[in-house]
């Protein structure tokens, strides 16, 4: 008697043991992740909880493909051959301007930013082509050649803000065509266009049922659903400021929203020893002054992009009133001295 | 009962505790240690460097170069010869899913951990 039950003791403690490496190794879903530095100019990682390699493989890749249509069609520095994008409508410009047909993925970015343009006043715009392209030329100079590095002239930056009219942008839903109605009027789209290009892709993901994945390009994160055992994503918004022993200002849960930063602190260059950075105030058209960095939380990446630049160009107190009135929208300024604003809501999203 | 089975019986089970307890240690120190820092050159693994062994790693590509340093477990790219600097910027990075990123050089350098806790996202 007293054997046959150290036969079964023995024989649970074995199957316990079992179903223990069972459990661990099998079931569980994994962690994988994957980079690429392939689109919007910036880097992408795909973080995803899958039972296997294949399958993340599979779902990244679709992710991947989506992003790469996206680029192609919102890049405003490369053509690609038989496909009208943003960059073959700015190039029509100075001569040869005329209604472009476009993919509907053109068209619905360009109406939702126009719809952004007046919930941020303006400080939202992608009629801005004409100034940010001096920017960049100017920047991309000084970081080939720093001893030569030197601002734009104001007058030059003057004249081209004479061609940034939002009304100047005409764009047909229906028949899908794109009118740039002043000749040297450019689009960018560079405060957009990543985030409606995740949150397209994660829709994607939502619609074909797939959660516990996290979309990040470029510092425009997008999480769809969970992790799979129902816990949150732990977020660390990096310090602005890199000489600090603080690696993070503030670390977040989400489960399905969008974390967006815009930062004056990765993106610059330098003319006589003052770091200029790639935002740029509409109203100066000068970097904008103010903070290190702006972060969005809501569930729209597209509005997390657009908000947290329009934000960078406000001053707190107008930027403050704006996140309060809108639905679900929390913001995080890390002002020019280090020192943190929240809005309302955020302490809620808040990890220990 | 037999004396010389119960006796048995006792040293067959103490050999599946001390199994047991040999299985879970290997699980537990799998799981916390052996942070590696994984470096890739346009999608293609350049190496692998354990992050508790100092070291300095010129990082080659077709682009150009960038200098890794590993020391006191965490990783920094010291210089670069990339145009924006980006990467040099960029604080050390320590905790598994940091990454330091040059663009224009395709050089992604990552923390890698097997343990479960850190952050997922870094914004």
């Amino acid at each position: 008697m007293k054997k046959r039950l150290l036969a079964v003791t023995a024989a649970l403690i074995f199957s316990m043991f079992f179903s223990l490496a069972f459990v661990s190794c099998d079931k569980q879903k994994t962690k994988f992740v994957c980079h690429s530095l392939d689109y919007f100019d910036t880097a992408t990682t795909i973080t995803g909880y899958e039972e296997s390699k294949e399958e993340f493989d599979r779902v990244s890749g679709e992710i991947l493909k989506l992003l790469s249509e996206y680029h192609k069609l919102y890049t405003i520095y490369h053509r690609f051959e038989g496909l009208e994008n943003l960059c073959t409508i700015n190039d029509l410009q100075n001569g040869a301007h005329r209604t472009v047909s476009v993919d509907s993925r053109i068209t619905d970015m360009l109406l939702y930013s126009k719809d952004m343009y007046d919930v941020t006043n303006g400080k939202f715009n992608i009629a801005m082509g004409s100034v940010l392209s001096i920017w960049h030329t100017y920047r991309t100079c000084g970081l080939a050649d720093p001893s030569q590095a030197q601002l734009p002239p104001k007058d030059k930056l003057t004249e081209a803000a004479k061609h940034t009219d939002i009304k100047d942008v005409l764009i047909d839903a229906e028949n899908n065509t794109v009118y740039l109605q002043d000749p040297e009027m450019t689009l960018d789209v560079g405060a957009v266009a990543k985030g409606y290009a995740v949150e397209m892709a994660a829709k994607y993901l939502e619609e074909q049922g797939i959660s516990g994945y996290v979309i990040n390009v470029g510092g425009n994160v997008r999480t769809v659903g969970t992790k799979p055992n129902g816990e949150s994503w732990l977020a660390g918004i990096e310090n602005p400021s890199p000489d600090s022993d603080i690696p993070y200002v503030a670390y977040l849960n989400l489960s399905g929203e969008s974390l967006v930063t815009s930062g004056s602190y990765q993106r610059f260059y330098t003319v006589d020893g003052i770091n200029y950075h790639h935002i740029i105030d509409p109203e100066t058209l000068m970097p904008a002054k103010g903070y290190l960095s702006v972060s969005v939380l809501c569930c729209d990446s597209a509005l997390g992009d657009a908000l947290s630049t329009a934000l960078f160009c406000m001053p707190y107190d107008s930027g403050i009133s704006l996140v309060e009135s809108l639905d679900g929208v929390e913001a995080l300024w890390i002002m020019a001295d280090g020192s943190q604003k929240y809005s309302s809501g955020f302490d809620k999203y808040l990890a220990e | 009962m037999n004396g010389k089975k119960a006796k048995n019986d006792i040293i067959f089970i103490s050999a599946l505790l001390v199994f047991a307890l040999i299985f879970g240690l290997v699980l537990f120190l799998s799981q916390t240690k052996g942070d590696t820092v994984v470096v890739t050159v346009d999608g293609a693994l350049f190496g692998e460097y354990p992050i508790e062994k100092d070291a300095q790693i010129e990082i080659k590509s077709k682009s150009g170069e960038n200098l890794l340093v590993i020391k006191d477990k965490t990783a920094d790219v010291i210089s670069a010869s990339c145009p924006d600097g980006i990467c040099v910027h960029h604080r050390p990075i320590q905790n598994g899913g940091e990454s330091i990123i040059c663009l224009p050089n395709k050089v992604v350098v990552e923390v890698r951990t097997k343990g479960v806790k850190g952050t997922d996202i870094i914004v």
